[in-house]
Formats: C-alpha cells, sequence, structure tokens
C-alpha cells in the first residue's frame, strides 16, 4: 500500500496531535478540541461524498445528533462500554442515513441535496420536540431536573484522555475513507462521478454505490455525534439546527472536500473561529459574512477549497493530479 | 389541466380526511380557525415556492438565498418605520430591496458559476444567504420586534370566522400570482422565451433568445416574490431574521410539491402542507412536531415522483 506524500504529512500530524495536543491544551480547550474533532469527523463524511461522487448532504449535523441520541439512550438503559454505544449509535445513524436517503437515490444531483435539507429541517423539529436523554424514564429518557453521568471509554477518563481517544476514532475515520478509496468502491464511485452513464454501462450498480457512499458518511456523522456526547455527557437541540447543517457543509466546501486537511479545516472555522474572532472584539454574526463570502470564492475560483490551495504551494504537480 | 384538476382533488381529499380524523370532535368554528391559520401560513410557502421555481425554470439557479433576501426587506421595512419614514414608502423601499438583491447576485455573482452543475449553484447560493444573514444579524442584535401592517386590524367575517385582511391578501396574493404568471407564461413572448430557456439553454441562445435578459427578468420577478414573502412572514409568524432565512426550506418542501416545474402544483401543495401543519395542532400526538409536515410531504412526493422511474443513460440532472 503505497503512502502519499500529503497522506504522510496527514499521518505524523495526527501523531502529533494525539500526543502533544492534549498536554498543551487546558480547561475549556481540551473540550473545545475535542468537539471539533467531532466535527472534523462529521466534515470527513460530507466531504468525501461530494468530492468523490458529487452528492451534497445538507443533514450532516442533523445525522451527528442521531448518533449523539443514540449513544446517550443507550448510555442511560444500558450497561454497555462507551465503545459499544458509539458504536451502536454510529451504525443506526448509517442506515437511518441510507434509509432518509432512499427518496432521492433514483434521482441526479439537485434533488438528493433537497432531500438532504428536508431531513435537516425534519430532525431540527424532532430534536427540540424531544430533546435529548439525560438519564429521565420511558424511551425519550428525558427528565426535568437530574442528569445521569456519561460513561466514559477505559482510555478516555480524563478531558485529556477522551481527547486523545477522539483523535484516534476521527484517524480511524480517515483510514476507512482512503481504504475505501483505493478499493473497488473508489473506483466505482470514481466512474459514477465521471459519468453515470459510463458507470451503468460498465455494470456499475449505481444505486447500491451511492447508497453505501450515504452509509459510510452517515457512520461517520454518527461517531462524531457519539464523540460530542461523550464529551459533554449532555447534548442540547440546538447544536443540530438546519441551520448549522447547512453552515458545515458550507464550510466543508471552502475549507476543500478533497483532503483530509479539507475537514479538518472545516471543523476548525466551524468550531474555533466564531469563538476567537469573539475573542478578538468581531462580531461572531460577521464570521457568518465572511464564511458566506469564503464560499462563493470557493465554488468560483478554488474548487479544492483552502487545503487545495495549501497542498498547491507545496507541490508542482497539479493538486488534482495527487488526490 | 386535467392534471390540475387531479393533483387539486388528490391535495383536498388528503386535507379533508385529515380534517375530519383529527377535528371531528371539535367545533366546526374551531376546525374553521386551523384551516385559516393554515392556509394562510401555507401561501407563505407557496410564495417562496413558487419564486424559486421562476427562478429556477428560467436560469437554472435554485436560489437557496431567497429566505435571506426576504429578511433583508422586512428588516428594511421595519427599520424605516422606526425612522418614521411614511409606512407605505417604508414597506415599498423594503420589497425593492428583493428584486435589487436578488438582482445583484444574478447579474454579478450567478453569471460566473454559469457552467456549473445546478447542485453546485445551490450550494453558491447559501454562501449568499450566509452574507445577508450574518450582516443582517449584526445591524439589528436580537431583540424582540413586531412588524404591522395596518390590514392587520382590519377584518373580514366568511362563514362566522373573522378573518384578518392580511391573511386574505397572502391566500389571494398566492392565488392571483400562479394564475397571472401561468397566463404570462403562457401568452407573452417574455414567457415564451423563459419557457425555452427552461426546456433547453443551449438551443435557445443558439436561436437567438436574449438569454440575460429575460434571466434578469427572472432574477427581479423572484427577487420581488422573495421580499414579498418576507414582508408577510414578518408580520404574520414571526420578525427573526435567522428564522426567515431558513423559512427557505419549508418553501423548498413546496417547489418539491411542484417538481421545480409547476406553478399550481406548487400552490396546491404550499396551501395544503400549511393547512396540514396547521391541523396536528389537533393531535395530542403530532402537536409537538407538526412543522415537520412539510418536510415529510415533499419526501413523499419525491418518493411518488421516482417511483417506476429508472436510472438512464440519457439526460442531465
Amino acid at each position: 500500500m503505497q503512502i502519499t506524500r500529503s497522506g504522510l504529512v496527514g499521518l505524523i500530524l495526527a501523531a502529533l496531535a494525539i500526543l502533544v495536543l492534549p498536554m498543551l491544551a487546558g480547561g475549556q480547550w481540551l473540550k473545545i478540541f475535542t468537539s471539533t474533532t467531532a466535527f472534523a469527523l462529521a466534515a470527513m463524511g460530507a466531504g468525501f461524498m461530494y468530492a468523490r461522487l458529487g452528492m451534497v448532504s445538507l443533514a450532516q449535523v442533523g445525522l451527528m445528533g442521531i448518533g449523539g441520541w443514540v449513544t446517550l439512550r443507550l448510555n442511560h438503559a444500558f450497561n454497555l462500554p462507551f465503545e459499544a454505544n458509539l458504536l451502536i449509535g454510529a451504525a443506526m445513524t448509517s442506515v437511518l442515513g441510507m434509509i432518509l436517503a432512499l427518496p432521492a437515490l433514483r434521482m441526479r444531483g439537485l434533488y438528493l441535496a433537497l432531500i438532504t435539507l428536508m431531513v435537516a429541517g425534519g430532525l431540527e423539529i424532532i430534536f427540540t420536540a424531544y430533546q435529548f436523554p439525560n438519564g429521565g424514564d420511558g424511551f425519550w429518557g428525558v427528565g426535568t431536573s437530574f442528569s445521569a453521568t456519561m460513561r466514559r471509554p477505559f482510555l478516555g477518563q480524563t478531558d485529556a484522555g477522551f481527547l486523545r481517544y477522539a483523535l484516534v476514532v476521527a484517524l480511524l475515520g480517515f483510514l476507512l475513507i482512503e481504504g475505501h478509496r483505493r478499493s473497488a468502491s473508489g473506483r466505482a464511485w470514481a466512474l459514477i462521478r465521471r459519468s453515470e452513464a459510463a458507470a451503468l454501462a460498465s455494470g456499475v450498480n449505481v444505486t447500491l454505490y451511492k447508497t453505501w457512499a450515504f452509509g459510510l458518511s452517515g457512520l461517520l456523522a454518527g461517531l462524531g455525534g457519539g464523540v460530542l456526547a461523550g464529551s459533554l455527557g449532555l447534548l442540547d437541540a440546538s447544536t443540530f439546527r438546519a441551520s448549522e447543517s447547512v453552515l458545515l457543509f458550507a464550510l466543508v466546501v471552502v475549507g476543500g472536500a478533497r483532503f483530509w486537511l479539507g475537514a479538518v479545516i472545516t471543523a476548525v472555522l466551524y468550531r474555533v473561529a466564531p469563538g476567537l474572532l469573539n475573542n478578538w472584539g468581531v462580531d461572531a454574526d460577521l464570521a457568518l459574512v465572511f464564511f458566506g463570502a469564503a464560499l462563493l470564492h470557493a465554488v468560483i475560483t478554488a474548487p479544492d477549497g483552502l487545503a487545495g490551495q495549501i497542498f498547491g504551494l507545496f507541490s508542482k504537480e497539479a493538486a488534482h493530479d495527487r488526490a | 389541466m386535467r392534471d390540475i384538476a387531479r393533483n387539486l382533488a388528490l391535495w383536498a381529499g388528503l386535507v379533508t380526511v385529515l380534517a375530519l380524523a383529527l377535528g371531528h370532535d371539535k367545533p366546526l368554528n374551531v376546525l374553521g380557525l386551523f384551516i385559516v391559520s393554515g392556509l394562510a401560513v401555507g401561501s407563505l410557502y407557496a410564495l417562496g415556492g413558487i419564486g424559486l421555481v421562476v427562478l429556477y425554470r428560467a436560469t437554472g439557479v435554485l436560489n437557496l438565498a431567497a429566505g435571506a433576501i426576504g429578511a433583508v426587506a422586512v428588516m428594511v421595512a421595519w427599520q424605516l418605520v422606526q425612522w418614521g419614514v411614511v409606512a407605505p414608502l417604508a414597506w415599498a423601499l423594503g420589497l425593492a430591496f428583493g428584486p435589487i438583491l436578488a438582482t445583484a447576485y444574478g447579474r454579478g455573482i450567478a453569471p460566473r458559476m454559469a457552467w456549473r452543475e445546478p447542485v453546485v449553484k445551490a450550494v453558491a447560493s447559501l454562501g449568499f444567504a450566509f452574507v445577508l444573514l450574518g450582516l443582517v444579524s449584526f445591524l439589528w442584535s436580537d431583540d424582540p420586534r413586531k412588524f404591522e401592517l395596518p390590514t392587520d386590524k382590519a377584518a373580514v367575517v366568511i362563514l362566522g370566522l373573522r378573518v384578518t385582511v392580511t391573511r386574505l391578501l397572502v391566500v389571494a396574493a398566492a392565488i392571483l400570482l400562479v394564475i397571472g404568471i401561468s397566463a404570462a407564461l403562457d401568452r407573452t413572448r417574455v414567457g415564451l422565451q423563459m419557457r425555452a430557456l427552461a426546456n433547453n439553454r443551449r438551443l435557445s441562445s443558439l436561436i437567438g433568445i436574449p438569454i440575460t435578459r429575460v434571466e434578469t427578468l427572472a432574477w427581479a420577478l423572484s427577487g420581488l416574490l422573495f421580499g414579498f414573502t418576507g414582508l408577510m412572514f414578518g408580520d404574520l409568524v414571526r420578525l427573526e431574521p435567522a428564522v426567515i432565512t431558513f423559512l427557505v426550506i419549508p418553501c423548498v418542501a413546496a417547489a418539491i410539491a411542484g417538481r421545480l416545474q409547476s406553478l399550481p402544483d406548487v400552490l396546491m401543495g404550499g396551501l395544503a402542507m400549511g393547512v396540514i401543519e396547521s391541523l396536528l395542532t389537533l393531535s395530542d400526538t403530532f402537536k409537538s412536531v407538526r412543522p415537520i409536515a412539510p418536510f415529510v410531504i415533499a419526501a413523499l412526493v419525491l418518493l411518488l415522483m421516482s417511483r417506476g422511474r429508472r436510472l438512464t443513460f440519457a439526460g442531465e440532472d
């Protein structure tokens, strides 16, 4: 298995982050970095679907909410270890993602994006109405005044340990996608991206591979949601609004969907930048203006986003030959 | 025409069944009240949906900044009223921001990505939405505000129900606009050119249709519709830029009900979505999730549309 140069840089940076980041960051920043990692997982899912298949998922943060909901629900209902909760949550998100995408899978392009927009709108309403389980009774598990504890993984009992844990999960997520990209499904996706007609003609099951991509992207979103739930112990419906899903996708395009670095940039812009601007005395609303302008700029002149431009600086060959 | 009658019967049947199922033990005027308020909200969805479809057919852009444009329009109108500008002038100026912003985007930015797929154009319009929403939230911080029209106070009594003129106005506007725009598309030269563009853009430009002019007109018309929708939503439901910006999601649901092409179907779908959403208030189970109705309906419409359809070699998006 060949390791590309950008891949090597990514692995080194990931190792450094896992080793050093939890030591350097303190207090509030540990939580911020952990949730940044969770959103990077979700951004990765949306990004690979957009870059490899041209499919737009505007419900990614909503799907994170499903992963988080299931993780919390299992945590308060059974005595399973965190890993089991996380994986079941991610798997259920993946299945649900595939089911929700079904109405539009036989249609192309725009309709697929629109159905995910409907899903995002619907999930926002469901989360707001039923809230997230906090250890209460019944199926929805919402109690009024108390909150049960969220069990964390053995290796991530402290905040620093959990950040490390989250980074490892994110790294595994990246590798999962990279593995897919280099196998039969990656080739099928590349063919579908080029031309659905050509893919059909060469016997690729277009619907199956599109559904699979949706499932994979849902899996990553579910993992992100579970990690977020593990970090915070409680989730709030306002985190998973439709507007957040839409904003995350916009930032995926800004960050650069083709590269691992794009997902990292996306998550940093999404989770860290507004807070930093606030600290510097810039109104957080202006961050939105900046993001919007960056999206327009990315669509018009920089299809590979910020990550593409950064990699372009270090490489003589055109960025799209390597990705 | 037969399609329209059939769909009308379908939507009306659906709404009647739901009204009977949920409201059979409620007094008739309570039921009527819910239907009237549902029709008003539904026509807002429909108005936005009509704007989206008119623009999409003529230019191939699904403008997801529709809600944001409406938010700017209503906030400007509100601000001008606060500054003491004569009310009708303030409304007109606010409304004018709709076509101005839409045309600015349509002429200034949209042509730079004319060659991209429709879904990329839709995503790009989100960028415009965020710019507008960011500016509006920056200029007007989160305070409770109220945008009022004199028509809120006036009311007429229809079949024993008191209906405010504003509600009548939006329902009538939605119906008249669908009839008017459909007639214009059918009868006028610009309408013909718009239909040609909707059918095949490359061939249209080859036979000498003035694409820029037709597109600009479509942008301005859709902007006007978005501005009006925003103004009316600010009056009838809530004056909050973020909420109005994401009003575009149910509007997209209404547009899907019309398969992104048929204006009468957008109108009927939008109205039905509003009424069903409002009727769900009567159900104990679904009361808390009633705004989900447009999304579920749109998903069902998409399912029906794709039934029996297969991926084929031919065709673009």
